[in-house]
């Protein structure tokens, strides 16, 4: 489990997230929401680790302060928002690097790996490609696999891993969208843990059994997605008069544009 | 430079090694092909170390000096003893230094590429090299009066170890201004070094405009950017850091290679950013340091080198770095080569010579990837 107590976190001399308590367990597909600027990435950084904070982080219960870089780096993996490389990599060069920290796994193993990931964002035989030559959404999918070779196992030693994905189908086509998150769903499944920033409240609905809200670097409200995405939370959280729905088969909530009253 | 155009080659009968080659090369793998360069690289120079030993201003023969030393037979002693002279004491010692100085301007500039995920930084065009002939010209213009006991304790090291120091003040000072929160902005990195190095270059005038002429000659010998001041000495001055900055770059090869892909990303996939940072710097530093301590400025091995290299086997460190060692010592002993016999028996200072080649190579560079650097 990822647990983060009384989160703070400032930047540049701003409280960008303020008291943050919140789970991300294993096998459960954790979604944070909420409007720009609200600290939705912030908190995702400082979960990573990458950020300084006051309160209390701990993963699988270590103190995530404590933890060196590559132990980090074999217990959760990030997909961060947009990368710009100045060099003229292949795609496989760069999925190839989610395996730096394992140096030690045969070469037939690490090529095993990069195919079986790229195969798993639908990107087979894009490994010659240049990366600087793909299309955002491509580009996003090659990170993506990148983030899923660092740590390809969802459990290891009996203790889960985390991917932790910032955005990730926020430039994809509807199909890879679907795609990209059935495949968390999958990773949560097999024991892993999948913590992710989203915009999309309708796949949050679908794919996230765990829903966080957030507004002015706080928690609005947190819970299955059929408590936390109602017309009150829409209301407070994103300032929009609009009604949430339910689909008649699984009783799935939805926000149609359409409804929204200015 | 789409990899689908190698189907050309393919289909053309192609030796089963070469095939494999191509499929590994076409599957975005440039491994292989890395390795065989690398090897080709290390043939290439000791052939060149050879060639270079053998050819020169003089008719100096290396045969001559093989039989008298190995074999205990020669055909005539006296020549065989001046040849013997010649090759060991100027040729041999040149040669060395050529490969060492070679090797460590590219690796330094291709660490640097690395550090500061920019194909455009090099330590001369940044003002790394400035900062280090500061260094270097601190002392030997206030070396007895003020940094006496510095000579004392350092003895021949003092000089590589002030171009040291003035080299790594620089980089440290360019990183910290061209570099916020882990994002590295080309345009800053570059007018900050255009900036520090005319700041090195002034202080370093004002130094000379004190020198008197003992300093002012021992100046001018040192500033023409050349090897032909090789000894044995100053390899055993200089050689040691550039051997250790050559030495610590095994080391950094990976965590570069992720590094490309910003530092948070770096760090989330377990390297050290901070160390891998303060080791790059310093590896930087001392083989800029050290071989502009002995041979002045010779510019633009560190941007030509690694840059074409990245054309062939692409922009792994691992297999980058060593290829830019090898291929650095190789192009500076060619370039040495020439620089010695074109206008000889005088010699063309061997900065010339570089910088002819290299800044029209760099202009190619900037207009070629003008769109995706952002300039």
């Amino acid at each position: 489990m990822i647990e983060a107590t009384n989160l703070t976190v400032w930047l540049s001399g701003k409280p960008i997230v303020r008291d943050v308590s919140l789970r991300a367990r294993p096998g459960e597909f954790t979604a944070i929401a909420g409007p720009n600027g609200s600290g939705k990435t912030t908190t995702l950084k400082a979960l990573a680790g990458e950020l300084p904070f006051q309160g209390h982080l701990t993963i699988n219960g270590h103190a995530i302060s404590e933890l060196k870089p590559w132990q980090l780096s074999i217990k959760r993996a990030v997909l961060p928002q947009a990368s710009v490389i100045a060099f003229p990599f292949t795609v496989r060069e760069i999925v190839q690097m989610g395996l730096t920290v394992h140096p030690h796994n045969s070469h037939v193993t690490n090529q095993r790996i990069v195919t079986d990931a790229l195969q798993a964002v639908d990107l087979e035989g894009f490994a010659g490609r240049f990366y600087q030559e793909l299309s955002g959404g491509e580009q996003q999918r090659v990170q993506l696999a990148r983030v899923l070779c660092q740590i390809w196992d969802p459990v290891v030693d009996g203790e889960p891993c985390y991917l932790l994905l910032d955005e990730p189908v926020s430039s994809l086509d509807i199909r890879h969208q679907l795609a990209i998150m059935a495949l968390g769903r999958r990773y949560c499944e097999r024991g892993g843990g999948v913590i992710a920033v989203m915009h999309d409240l309708n796949l949050t609905a679908m794919f996230a059994e765990h829903m966080i809200m957030m507004k002015d670097g706080q928690v609005a409200a947190a819970g299955n997605p059929r408590d936390a995405l109602t017309d009150d939370t829409l209301q407070t959280v994103f300032g929009c008069q609009m009604r949430v729905n339910t689909t008649p088969a699984h009783n799935t909530p939805f926000v149609l544009p359409h409804t929204a009253a200015f | 430079m789409a990899l689908s155009d190698t189907s050309l080659v393919a289909k053309a009968s192609v030796p089963p090694g070469l095939k494999a080659l191509l499929s590994d090369w076409r599957r975005g793998d440039r491994a292989p092909l890395a390795r065989i360069v690398i090897g080709v690289l290390a043939v290439l120079t000791l052939v060149t170390f050879g060639f270079s030993v053998m050819t020169g201003a003089s008719d100096a023969s290396i045969w001559n000096v093989l039989g008298l030393e190995v074999l205990g037979f020669a055909t005539d002693t006296t020549l065989s003893a001046r040849d013997s002279i010649i090759i060991y004491d100027i040729r041999l010692p040149r040669a060395v230094m050529g490969l060492l100085i070679g090797a460590s301007l590219a690796v330094s500039g291709a660490v640097m590429q690395g550090l500061f995920r920019n194909p455009l930084a090099d330590p001369g065009l940044v003002g790394v090299s400035s900062g280090a002939s500061l260094g270097a010209v601190t002392m030997i213009v206030l070396g007895t009066q003020v940094f006496g006991p510095l000579f004392a304790i350092f003895g021949i090291y003092t000089l590589p170890v002030a171009s040291f120091v003035g080299g790594l003040i620089t980089t440290l000072l360019l990183y910290r201004i061209a570099t916020r929160n882990g994002q590295t902005s080309i345009a800053t990195m570059l007018l900050a070094g255009i900036a520090l190095g005319a700041l090195a270059g002034a202080v370093t005038g004002i130094l000379v405009f004190k020198a008197d002429d003992k300093q002012l000659r021992d100046l001018t010998f040192w500033g023409l950017g050349s090897l032909a001041g090789a000894t044995w000495t100053k390899i055993l001055a200089a050689g040691p850091i550039m051997l250790a900055a050559l030495l610590a770059v095994p080391f950094l090869a990976r965590g570069l290679n992720a590094i490309t892909l910003g530092e948070a990303a770096a760090f989330h996939m377990g390297v050290p950013v901070q160390r891998l940072k303060a080791i790059g710097i310093v590896t930087v530093a001392a083989a800029t340091g050290a071989s502009v301590a002995v041979s002045g400025g010779i510019g633009f091995v560190g941007i030509v080198v690694p840059h074409i290299l990245r054309l062939i086997i692409g922009p792994d460190h691992r297999y980058l770095l060593p290829a830019s060692a090898l291929l650095g010592g190789v192009m500076l002993l060619f370039a040495d080569m020439f620089a010695r016999t074109i206008v000889a028996p005088a010699e063309l200072p061997i900065g010339i010579l570089t910088a002819v080649v290299g800044a029209p190579f760099f202009l190619w560079i900037l207009l070629r990837g003008r769109m995706q650097m952002g300039l």
